[in-house]
């Protein structure tokens, strides 16, 4: 028996406008980009909701109806999610009709993109548990099978997830950890004893995400018929096929007319056809096979180019400013209790933001083999710390208050002590004409001091 | 392979960034085999390198001794120089003044002369004051010609009040030329447009640049530093081509913002007075020095103590200042009017006329240190890719697509 695991990914980030050190102070919408370009929000899902989103969805649909063995799996960032309820509601529909199939799961993921697991273990649990609940109120369904920001993953990840109950945890099948090993059976990550890591195989993955449209490459074109035989060459030598892959790479990444929906449409007939084929989600992939042997990742391993590691991200100066100005923040934002606020300095958390930083490949001019909405890595950070300048002048601001009316609260405790004490020792020891004296200049000075200060507080002072 | 090349100035004579061109090609040219025989206009004293110098002025020359040329060749044609013309009997010179047109005339007429006396196989000519050596070195031999355009007309004039006498000379140059070699593609789109150089004909090779860090010379400024300000920078020509007054105009924004920033202007030109009043009148006086022009270890110095240096040029074919502040030190803004912007991707880039980004990314880079460290730090890596070799190489792949016919 050999199985095939499809995973696509579903992310769309709230891309910072350029918003300029003027704007510090004056304008607390970083996300509101309204001029069609590739940093308005709203026009990019639009975008993609035509090229990729819809086409794609209606052919899963058409695929789901006519091969009842075809099962996949979806992942959602909860900034994407977010973006369809206000842009393009039709889209999630068309998600959620997927989902009641009950042939599609959904993984588990960070809320907001994010890279938190690696600089904040705490707020990490409150993004996973935030995007759980969106997931159930959405799709009505929980996660089983986690997978994290790009791919991203470590030993200590698949730790924590086995400890909160997952069943398993994606990562990519990668040869320095692999060895000679191959990535289609499950393994045990290590340190753990019951979560299984479901790998990436990255070539039949990426033969479909970078290089299905590529006319040099050897294999262009590439036919569902011909993918599908390599998937059967797995035969004797795997249990489980991995693909996983950006959604977006439907129609967006690899355009229509490079004819990657007619090879979506007729690959599960074709991987079908072979018997003793068939589709499984990452759960029932989990629960059928055994483990194979411990996967060992000690340090981060990603998704992403011929590192695969971090240094998309946080590989250079700026990068590793920005995003640990953001994690620095965490005590003094959560503090504030407020959602915005929160909410805010969370969609600063996405990973994209610290990509379109990257120089990594600069030097070289080859300035395109990254994706950006900015013109250069320094005019993204430039918006990006201007936008997080202004939200560490708003949480402060927020802890000035909250810190003024706490003081303003004490002031009236101490001064109602002192009208206290000051009755209890006439009772005792003043005289009856020195005591309105003493009281109503304490109160003078009192009162003196409050007015400067909040004039609620005043109203809380005329009840006490 | 031998190369015929007519220039107009050369170091250590008193030279702008033409003349520091045409040494770093040519010393670069002569490592890869390739002998330069270099004709100037005028004698001077043992130039740096090891071409074989031919001076235009000796022996063959009549009546003109020398022709002294500042450090400024792309004067307006009829603008003149002083030259000598002879001695009389006590052996004193005897000074005319000549335009410069008239200069790169005479210039053209020993080329032809030259050019006869010579054994070479390709020409070689730079910038407008040589493109009628150039010609006339052609005309002369049948040897295939090369135009090496390291500023137009279009610069100089920043588009308007072009000098028609120079346009036309570029234009028909440009027509006779086998071959046209530009310093930035921003500078092939003029001549594409402009002189309707068909776009086949043209090579970019971008200049070269020297990585090494300079010297570091004693701290300057030490007075404003001491008083925490930030101080910015504008190095150059006070000229229309420049963009100084767009410069002085973000200032005024980023002062309204932060009254702590100074603005340096290092630099002397036929716009200073207009820049000064600009700044009056925009009541920044408190917050700008003019230095005059310096050179040398003073310009380093400066250089080195500033927080930062803006490059607003109105239209720059490659733009020597990105790469001068990055040997000492200090990260740049450079208008995307310019060469420069095509090669070095560690530098904030902006419109010229877009003074409200200007001021932005000034205050961007002095509000986030971390920025301007890594500007800084990998532009310099860059700049190790960036060298006269891989130049040299790119100008001898064209001498060889011209001679590819020619057997000897």
């Amino acid at each position: 028996m050999l199985t095939v695991c499809p995973y696509f990914h579903v992310h769309q980030p709230y891309r910072v406008k350029k918003y300029r050190v003027f704007d510090i102070g004056n304008d607390t919408e970083y996300f509101n980009d309204g001029s069609g370009t590739d940093l308005d929000n709203r026009f990019i899902v639009e975008k993609v909701a035509n090229k990729s989103y819809r086409p794609t969805n209606k052919v899963l649909k058409e695929l789901l109806d006519r091969h009842p063995e075809f099962r996949f799996n979806l992942s959602f960032s909860g900034t994407v999610l977010d973006q369809f309820e206000e842009y393009a509601p039709d889209v999630l529909e068309s998600f959620q009709e997927l989902v009641a199939t009950g042939r599609v799961e959904i993984l588990a993921d960070t809320y907001h993109h994010s890279l938190a697991f690696f600089y904040s273990v705490p707020e990490f649990e409150r993004q996973v548990k935030q995007h759980e609940r969106k997931i159930k109120k959405l799709f009505g369904v929980k996660p089983r099978v986690f997978r994290n920001t790009e791919l991203s993953y470590r030993n200590d990840l698949a730790k924590w997830c086995e400890d909160n109950g997952y069943l398993g945890i994606m990562a990519e099948g990668w040869d320095k950890y692999l060895g000679w090993r191959s990535p289609n059976y499950l393994y045990r990550p290590a340190g753990c004893n019951k979560i299984k890591v479901l790998l990436k195989n990255y070539k039949l993955s990426d033969d479909v995400a970078f290089r299905f449209g590529n006319k040099e490459w050897a294999s262009w074109p590439l036919s569902a018929d011909t993918f599908a035989s390599w998937i059967h060459a797995h035969h004797g030598d795997g249990q489980t096929v991995n693909l996983f892959m950006d959604y977006e790479s439907f129609g967006e990444h690899q355009w229509e007319d490079t004819g990657i929906f007619d090879f979506l449409r007729a690959l599960p007939e074709m991987v079908l056809r072979h018997p003793d084929t068939s589709f499984r989600t990452a759960t029932e992939t989990v629960e059928a096979y055994d483990v194979a042997g411990e996967y060992d990742v000690p340090d981060v391993l990603t998704w992403a180019d011929t590192d695969r590691d971090l240094t998309a991200w946080i590989g250079n100066d700026i990068q590793r400013d920005a995003i640990a100005a953001t994690y620095n923040m965490e005590q003094e934002v959560m503090r504030t209790r407020k959602k915005k606020l929160i909410e805010t300095w969370r969609k600063l958390q996405t990973s994209d933001h610290f990509y379109y930083m990257c120089t990594k490949w600069s030097n070289d001019g080859d300035v395109h083999a990254y994706f950006s909405p900015y013109q250069s890595p320094y005019d993204a950070y430039i918006a990006f710390m201007n936008a997080l300048s202004d939200l560490q002048l708003r949480v402060s601001q927020v802890a000035a208050e909250r810190k003024a009316k706490d003081s303003a609260k004490a002031a009236v405790t101490n001064a109602l002590e002192v009208i206290e004490d000051t009755e209890e020792m006439g009772d005792e020891v003043v005289s009856a004409s020195d005591r309105p004296k003493q009281i109503e200049s304490v109160l003078a000075a009192t009162v003196k001091r409050w007015r400067q200060r909040i004039s609620g507080v005043l109203s809380f002072f005329r009840r006490g | 392979m031998r190369v015929l090349t007519f220039g107009w100035e050369f170091p250590p004579a008193q030279s702008g960034g033409l003349g520091f061109a045409c040494q770093g090609l040519t010393q670069e040219l002569l490592q890869s085999g390739v002998e330069v025989i270099f004709v100037l206009p005028k004698t001077q004293d043992s130039p740096y390198g090891n071409a074989r110098f031919v001076f235009a002025d000796q022996e063959r020359l009549l009546r003109v001794r020398h022709a002294d040329l500042g450090p400024i060749p792309y004067q307006q044609a009829n603008s003149t120089i002083d030259v000598i013309v002879g001695y009389d009997e006590s052996g004193k010179p005897i000074i005319k003044s000549r335009t410069i047109i008239e200069e790169a005339h005479r210039f053209a007429h020993q080329a032809s002369i030259i050019a006869r006396e010579e054994e070479f196989d390709v020409i070689h000519a730079h910038d407008w004051t040589s493109y009628l050596a150039g010609v006339a070195a052609k005309l002369a031999t049948g040897k295939p010609l090369v135009l090496h355009v390291h500023a137009t007309s279009f610069d100089q004039a920043a588009s308007n009040n072009v000098d028609p006498a120079i346009f036309k000379i570029e234009r028909e140059a440009f027509a006779m030329a086998d071959k046209v070699v530009t310093v930035s593609g921003y500078t092939k789109n003029i001549i594409v447009k402009k002189h309707e150089v068909p776009a086949a004909k043209v090579e970019v090779v971008h200049n070269g640049c020297h990585p090494e860090d300079l010297p570091r010379q004693a701290p300057a400024l030490a007075e404003l530093k001491k008083q925490g300000k930030k101080v910015v920078l504008y190095v150059g020509r006070i000229t229309i081509q420049k963009g100084v007054d767009h410069f002085v105009r973000a200032a005024r924004r980023v002062v309204d913002n932060d009254p702590n920033v100074m603005f340096v202007i290092c630099g002397s030109g036929d716009m200073t007075h207009q820049i000064i009043e600009l700044v009056g009148s925009l009541g920044l006086s408190k917050n700008f020095i003019f230095t005059g022009a310096l050179w040398f270890d003073d310009r380093d110095r400066l250089m080195q103590s500033v927080d930062l240096v803006v490059m607003p040029s109105v239209s720059e074919p490659f733009g020597l200042v990105p790469f001068e502040a990055l040997q000492n030190g200090t990260p740049s803004i450079i208008s995307k009017q310019s060469g420069a912007a095509e090669v070095l991707s560690h530098a904030l880039k902006v419109d010229f006329w877009d003074t409200e980004e200007m001021a932005n990314q000034i205050l961007s880079s002095l509000r986030y240190p971390v920025m301007r460290q890594q500007l800084v730090k990998e532009g310099k890596w860059q700049m190790f890719n960036m060298t006269w070799r891989h130049a040299a190489e790119k100008v001898k792949r064209v001498y060889q697509s011209l001679l590819q016919y020619v057997t000897t």
